[in-house]
């Protein structure tokens, strides 16, 4: 191709500059989870087994995927379950608050601008963690609503926690996918006496709204993700759960391997198909330049 | 605005019990737990066999049956919450568990954040585990070599400033055992209790408990700290009183399969010298 094109000729051909490696892509987490093949779900199930084969020791391996047996039912349904409930209520409120912060940042009025800035620069970039430890110590374990006490228990805290993250992240995609609509739309809506709601709402939205829908999954990917984060405070999760059940069956070290990669599995299992939807969306709503 | 409301509530919270502790007994606690019919226990949930979980979930363990006769001679409902050692005594100050029987350590400086109460009802020492081949005698051989540990345990400190050991502090307890059988340490420091349970289990035939067990700790429950000499705290200290007085803990001791301990029966015996028995 490349001799054909440029033929026979003495004179030097610049070559076009091709930079080596990866160029950054903020949806790098769901397009290296989507362009995995479906088989290699299969291979990990294989896998799995054969890592912890690969642990020596007199306790054995067998023994501890017997133990992981017993305990499959407990960490799926009181464990991964709380993995999900948290990823889609924080993400209820994250897309939810966002969306309102992000609509702030492109407000006409400075101060709205200003302050919908900083709060989405300042959650947007604190570590999730320490996000986390605030909420989760620093908030009340109960409040009193007119003499009525509601209970807030501790995965409700990491909800509100991780939600924050979020809500800032969801934040700039709203703010991007304004910003990505061609101004001269807005000039064309103005010419045609449309008010500014009525513009943001009834040109500019629509439009935005299918651009936002992949990087809004790879962050709902990335937030499931996160939330095994949860067990460092000790709120009931897979990962909490898997320590205890662990304990529980004596630490033997031959554990290890099977337990957790019963959450790899897991995690993996939920995550693939939304990553394979996200990418297939994405390629759906590209526009075409 | 969020700023705001966090740094109010972090107040608020943080001061809370220090308004509290400054009053006479209001007894707060324990109306609460009369009046709601429920007393809600933090106890750990990853430390077998003193609380540890079943495959149904439950809490199980000498801590939560502890909890369970608390609860039965208070004629009300038991609510066990599990706690980790990093969350136990906030719990207790914010009001989340009333009662917290959690392995803690007694220590002078967590006296003065929960209400301890005693007698105390156990008591561990630090130890390690280590490969007999390398055939340590004294704490002072492990000077300079890495050694294995659990994040949180307060002992870490301790041995690291006595004898000059670099610490590997892992997360969980089967992270911590991979990493000394990976010879990515030459010994792990843990309670002796726990070590001694896993070298009679027969896994761990190539390791032994060499050195001599340092730091006897006791081990005590707490109630929240404006209840310490009140109603509550009272009804604590009685509770214990009386588990050594008929022998309960030993009993419990030997039903979870824990190795008796000389501190519970010289206890028992102190106790049982100097109270009336009746004939």
């Amino acid at each position: 191709m490349d001799s054909r094109l440029h033929g026979q000729t003495d004179l030097p051909v610049m070559k076009p500059y091709v930079l080596r490696g990866h160029q950054y892509d903020e949806m790098f987490l769901v397009r290296w989870l989507g362009s995995l093949p479906p088989w290699s779900f299969l291979v990990l199930l294989a896998l799995w087994p054969a890592a912890a084969f690969a642990q020596s020791a007199s306790f054995g391996t067998a023994d501890a995927f017997v133990a992981l047996w017993r305990w499959i039912p407990f960490l799926t349904f009181q464990g991964f379950l709380f993995n999900v409930l948290i990823s889609l209520f924080a993400m209820l409120i994250g897309t939810t608050l966002g969306a309102a912060l992000g609509l702030a940042q492109v407000s006409r009025n400075k101060v709205t601008r200003g302050i919908s800035w900083s709060i989405t620069q300042l959650f947007r970039n604190s570590p999730w963690l320490v996000l986390l430890f605030v909420v989760l110590l620093a908030f009340p374990f109960e409040i009193n609503v007119f003499g009525l006490t509601i209970p807030i228990p501790a995965w409700v805290k990491a909800v509100i926690g991780l939600s924050l993250p979020v809500m800032a992240n969801i934040s700039e995609i709203v703010r991007g996918a304004v910003n990505s609509v061609p101004s001269a739309q807005w000039e064309a809506a103005e010419s045609l006496s449309f008010t500014r709601t009525q513009t943001l709402w009834q040109i500019i939205l629509p439009q935005c709204f299918k651009r936002m829908i992949p990087p809004w999954m790879n962050w709902y990917a990335i937030l499931t993700m996160a939330t095994p984060l949860c067990s460092l405070l000790g709120v009931g999760e897979i990962i909490t759960f898997s320590r205890q059940a662990m304990e529980a069956e004596n630490n033997h070290p031959e554990l290890l391997m099977p337990f957790y990669g019963y959450a790899l599995v897991l995690f993996f299992a939920y995550c693939y198909p939304i990553a394979r939807l996200t990418i297939a969306l994405e390629r759906r709503y590209s526009v075409k330049l | 605005m969020k700023r705001f409301i966090t740094t109010a509530l972090v107040t608020s919270t943080a001061l809370a019990p220090l308004s509290l502790a400054a009053q006479e007994c209001t007894n707060d606690t324990w109306k609460k737990i009369m009046e709601s019919g429920t007393l809600t226990v933090g106890v750990k949930a990853d430390y077998k066999p003193w609380g540890y979980r079943g495959t149904d979930g439950s809490i199980i363990g000498m801590e939560p049956d502890m909890a369970q006769m608390i609860a039965d001679t208070m004629g009300v409902d038991l609510e066990l919450v599990a706690v980790v050692s990093s969350n136990r005594m906030q719990f207790l100050e914010q009001g989340q568990i009333d009662l917290m029987i959690a392995t803690m350590t007694d220590r002078p400086d967590r006296r003065e954040l929960v209400g301890i109460v005693g007698p105390n009802y156990y008591t561990s020492g630090t130890n390690v585990m280590a490969p007999k081949q390398l055939g340590f005698t004294e704490w002072s051989d492990l000077t300079g070599k890495p050694v294995c540990g659990i994040q949180g345990a307060f002992y870490n400190q301790i041995v690291e400033d006595r004898y000059d050991v670099e610490v590997v502090a892992f997360s969980g307890t089967a992270e911590a055992k991979q990493a000394l059988r990976d010879k990515k340490c030459v010994a792990f420091v843990y309670d002796d209790s726990s070590i001694g349970s896993d070298i009679a289990s027969g896994n761990w035939d190539d390791f032994e408990m060499p050195l001599p067990s340092e730091d006897d700790s006791p081990w005590a429950l707490a109630v929240p700290k404006s209840e310490e000499n009140c109603v509550f705290g009272a009804f604590m200290k009685g509770m214990q009183y009386q588990w050594h007085l008929d022998g309960t803990l030993v009993e419990l001791e030997e039903k979870w399969g824990i190795k008796p301990t000389a501190f519970l029966a010289k206890q028992q015996e102190l106790i049982q010298q100097t109270t009336p028995m009746p004939e």
